[in-house]
């Protein structure tokens, strides 16, 4: 074999991809790897068992949503996330994580941070570690239902993601403070006041049957309130304002994620509704409903941590999610 | 100000704990028995899920790190085989083959394996068990894409691979390790932890990854060789969930016991009939062999499961049922499965071939009791019919077994001469099954494996077209319209290995390479 | 038998039901010691089929590649039907000779021994 240089052979190939890819994307041609990693990977049909789990449907099942595509694999993730892909865009961003969170560490910010910034820190972050083991949950859960890998893959990145999220908070616990900040916030998420809303909003959403439902209750309405108020407005800028920029440093992975994850969110609302007025009118109608409860939900964290600001500071946000829905094709 | 000045260094454990344990919470707005739906209906009894040993402590940041770098060599390296046309490397474009029976009969399921994690890790209430399970979850889309984009190269040279979601879910022999997985997905989490996690990851994994990764590097394959072992360090890792997993469920509460030694006796043997296909792989589809499908049984079942099982004892498990039979056929399934592919060749996305001389020789070495008796005549008679223009293909179609949907193709324990029938009736209906294990399975859950998507019987019930096909036509025939439903090209991706486009191309391209330079 | 542990009534038709057939039923056979086929065939045959026409026309497409095919002595073969001797009357049909859905045939040659006497 050493003596053949099998590189100066120039071959023919017989095709250039798979056939179901070639279907789609008009004809035999060289494909990427995140359409030849993605398109038609999950079974659709000859099933052999029904799930004792759900004896109702079959393993992979159309009608476990109210949404109804014409072909489930015309959705497309923008970041075109496979595994391979999906692994080197984390990897850099925990790469950056590592650097913030060794300067704050080395340079002795956290001792710098004024009291009142520490506190409002570890109050607001650490519950939330919480919250992220529900978008964990949740994400898998769409995982585990949605029908087609172009819409089941990114769920299970995006669950470990917020598990991933969840760790980071737990790190900024660790080091603005101790195991016992731990303890205080989970006593929180569980009992205080101000936490029960979105916590009742989470634990509502894990019982959803619709798994389309339950990707507007979390991905769209959840995330899209609640990240733009914890990461962008209260962080990076209230409290950087009060001298809290470490916290800023600390947390710009959610920062980032927020704006990546966003736009595969966006691109997944868009395709849906453009589908039909049926899809349309179901997705506003529930986006209508979870806004209202989400707001509600995030009102009191607002009030605590914004004070008088918080009303303006939630029109806002309010403002933006329905100029940033209706653009996908949603009425509210 | 209550700030802490030094903090005292946490150890790896202690650390690992604080990022996973607590995460989770009763939840009191619904009732925990609506979030955990399947938590209890196998009636495995769990009392504390926080006595789960994390099997591996790794975070999300440092997943992430590893994982990536992994990903950058393998791509690296599936980059420079395409570029450098590694494939004509190989030993002999029969090897191919065995590639083919890989992306369509394994590649998918992996995938499925992925689904299936997700499933259950959001089915447990426990959080180490959650984490773990969505882990291995992610590691097996990996394992699919990777090996997807490893064969992609492949594929644009050869034949059999270019329809593989389709192939699973219609070639007939492809409803084997098909069903499997049906099977596993839609028990239980718990069964489904014991099927995949232990007993296929645990038990038996070894026997489906170390012959195709050595089997690709004895016959020059780098492309397919790196993706396994770059999925060996997942693998380990699975390995310890799935051992950890028994050690739990076991140790929770003495009522489980009964319940998982059924699974084990179960899974242990729908994934040995599974293995069938790799033991038909070993011996007859490598061109330069590794080891017999005997003595890998023997290495890696009798010797390493053996240590395991008496391991498990303290727990109260015995080795798994039908062992006994296991042991005997083990000098016979690679042969009968060989014979079956080779006659129903005209039906499947993959060349078959008799064995050489010399081949007929090492088969005859390794298993100095059977081959000669029982084998080599069938085999030389057929090589005989070939050269006579008379090549066996088999156009009538097999009895498959209700529950692994082998054809029946396995013999009475200890009469390799007799064809082994066992049949059950429920409600009014008769079942045939291979085996005494795949009778007990079916006996367990009639209602389960009567739903059973049969390929023969589905070709007679007229599932197997295309749209448009009228079976009621005047000179209607089933073959090439099935074949057409199956995705299988006629000549191209099926048929004898001897003449196939395949054998022709490779030739002509390392003739090229040789004369060339 | 035991139930399927499920989290509501798992019950279902089987996929095998007679009527699913389009007015066929299935017969199984296998030729004892004649392994060449590696299993037994499986038949969508009507129920209404003399046993002649389905020895006469049947089975010669599905066996008689084998070389021993012609040399049967049909009036001394042997039957089985699941696993007990079985005496078919050749001019009644499946149904008649008490031949159901799914019902399994063995076929027994004796002196007949395959290839080389090596049961293939
Ligand atoms: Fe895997
Ligand atoms: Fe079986």
């Amino acid at each position: 074999m050493s003596t053949i240089d099998l590189r100066t052979v120039t071959i023919k190939p017989l095709r250039h991809t798979f056939t179901h890819v070639a279907e789609r994307i008009g004809g035999d041609k060289p494909a990427t790897r995140y359409q030849e990693g993605t398109f038609d990977i999950q079974a659709t049909h000859n099933f052999h068992y029904r799930p004792t789990w759900d004896p109702d449907h079959e393993i992979f099942d159309r009608a476990r949503t109210a949404i109804v595509m014409k072909d489930w694999y015309a959705f497309r993730d923008p970041r075109q996330f496979y595994y391979g892909t999906y692994t080197a865009a984390r990897a850099r961003q925990q790469e950056t994580a590592e650097s913030n969170f060794a300067f704050v560490e080395s340079r002795g910010l956290v001792s710098a941070l004024p009291e009142a910034v520490r506190h409002l820190a570890l109050e607001l972050l650490l519950p939330l570690r919480h919250l992220e083991w529900g978008g964990n949950m949740n994400n898998a859960q769409i995982c585990d239902y949605g029908y087609g890998t172009a819409i089941s893959q990114p769920h299970i990145y995006k669950a470990m993601d917020h598990l991933g999220i969840a760790q980071y908070l737990t790190r900024v616990g660790l080091l603005l403070a101790d195991e016992t900040a731990l303890d205080a916030a989970k006593q929180q998420w569980i009992a205080d006041p101000k936490w029960q809303g979105l916590r009742k909003y989470v634990e509502d959403s894990f019982v959803l049957k619709d798994w389309f439902e339950l990707f507007v209750a979390h991905n769209l309405v959840l995330d899209g309130l609640l990240y733009p108020l914890v990461y962008e407005r209260i962080v990076d800028d209230d409290i950087t304002m009060k001298g809290g920029s470490a916290i800023a440093m600390l947390t710009l992975f959610m920062t980032e994620w927020y704006g990546e994850t966003a736009k595969w969110v966006d691109a997944t609302i868009k395709t849906a509704a453009a589908e039909s007025p049926a899809n349309a009118q179901q997705l506003s109608q529930w986006t209508r409903e979870y806004l209202q409860r989400g707001v509600r939900a995030i009102q009191p964290i607002a009030r605590h941590a914004l004070g008088a600001n918080a009303e303006a500071v939630l029109g806002d946000i309010e403002d933006q999610f329905k100029s940033r829905v209706a653009k996908l094709g949603l009425a509210l | 100000m209550d700030m802490p000045v030094a903090k005292k260094k946490l150890g790896l454990k202690e650390r690992y704990a604080l990022m996973t344990r607590g995460l989770d919470w009763q939840t009191t707005y619904q009732p925990m028995d609506k979030v955990f739906p399947f938590a209890k209906y196998e009636g495995i009894k769990i009392h504390d899920w926080d006595k789960w040993e994390d099997p591996f402590r790794l975070t999300m940041d440092a997943y992430w790190k590893y994982q990536a770098e992994k990903e950058k060599k393998l791509y690296a390296i599936i980059d420079a085989f395409a570029q450098n046309n590694g494939h004509l490397g190989v030993t002999d474009a029969r090897y191919v083959n065995t590639l083919k029976l890989f992306l369509n009969g394994i590649s998918p399921l992996e995938y499925m394996a992925h689904r299936g994690f997700a499933h259950v890790g959001r089915a447990f209430p426990g959080v180490g068990t959650r984490v773990a399970c969505l882990m291995q979850s992610l590691d097996e889309i990996r394992h699919s894409q990777t090996q997807i984009h490893s064969m992609s190269n492949y594929n644009k040279y050869y034949n059999g691979m270019h329809s593989f979601p389709k192939m699973l879910q219609r070639v007939w022999y492809m409803s084997v390790p098909r069903s499997f997985f049906d099977d596993a997905v839609t028990a239980g989490p718990f069964e489904f932890m014991i099927a995949v996690g232990f007993s296929f990851e645990y038990v038996l994994t070894n026997l489906l990854f170390v012959p195709f990764v050595s089997g690709a590097a004895y016959n020059g394959d780098m492309g397919a060789m790196t993706f396994g072992f770059s999925a060996q360090s997942d693998e380990a890792r699975h390995m310890t969930l799935g051992l950890e997993v028994i050690k739990f469920v076991l140790e929770q509460d003495p009522d489980n016991l009964p319940i998982v030694q059924r699974w084990i006796d179960k899974w242990t043997w729908r994934g040995y009939r599974v293995l069938t296909l790799v033991a038909m792989m070993m011996d007859y589809m490598l061109p330069k062999r590794v080891m017999s499908w005997k003595e890998a049984w023997e290495v890696y079942f009798e010797q390493n499961g053996g240590a395991l099982f008496k391991d498990l004892a303290r727990y109260g498990i015995r080795p798994p049922k039908w062992l006994d039979q296991i042991e005997f056929d083990k000098d016979h399934i690679s042969h009968q499965a060989w014979s079956t592919l080779y006659q129903y060749g005209g039906a499947s996305n993959f060349h078959t071939w008799m064995p050489s001389d010399e081949e007929m020789d090492w088969l005859s070495a390794k298993y100095p009791n059977t081959f000669d008796k029982f084998y080599r005549p069938r085999f030389e008679h057929w090589r005989d019919e070939q050269k006579k223009g008379n090549r066996f293909y088999n156009m009538t179609l097999p009895m498959l077994c209700q529950t692994c949907q082998i054809p029946m193709i396995f013999t009475e324990p200890g009469d390799p001469t007799q064809t082994c029938y066992r049949e059950s009736t429920h409600k009014g209906m008769k079942y045939h099954f291979c085996s005494d294990g795949c009778k007990e399975i079916f006996d367990h859950e009639p209602e389960k494996y009567k739903q059973s998507w049969l390929p023969v019987h589905q070709i007679y019930q007229g599932n197997c077209f295309n749209p448009g096909v009228d079976p009621t036509a005047e000179g209607f025939k089933p073959l090439p319209v099935v074949l057409d439903y199956y995705g299988v090209g006629f000549g191209r991706d099926n048929l004898d290995f001897e003449g196939s486009e395949d054998q022709k191309n490779f030739a002509a391209w390392r003739g090229a390479a040789t004369t060339n330079v | 038998m035991a139930a399927v542990a499920a989290v509501k009534p798992y019950e279902f038709e089987a996929a095998d039901r007679l009527e699913n057939f389009h007015g066929n039923q299935l017969l199984y056979i296998g030729w004892d010691q004649h392994l060449m086929f590696c299993a037994p065939f499986c038949f969508p045959l009507p129920p209404a089929m003399p046993f002649r026409a389905f020895v006469e026309q049947v089975l010669p497409g599905a066996f008689g590649y084998h070389p021993e095919f012609k040399q049967i002595d049909w009036s001394k073969a042997e039957w089985l039907a699941s696993g007990q001797p079985f005496k078919p009357d050749w001019d009644k049909s499946l149904t008649d000779n008490g031949l159901a859905h799914k019902a399994v045939l063995r076929l027994r040659t004796p002196g007949l021994t395959g290839i080389k006497g090596s049961a293939t």
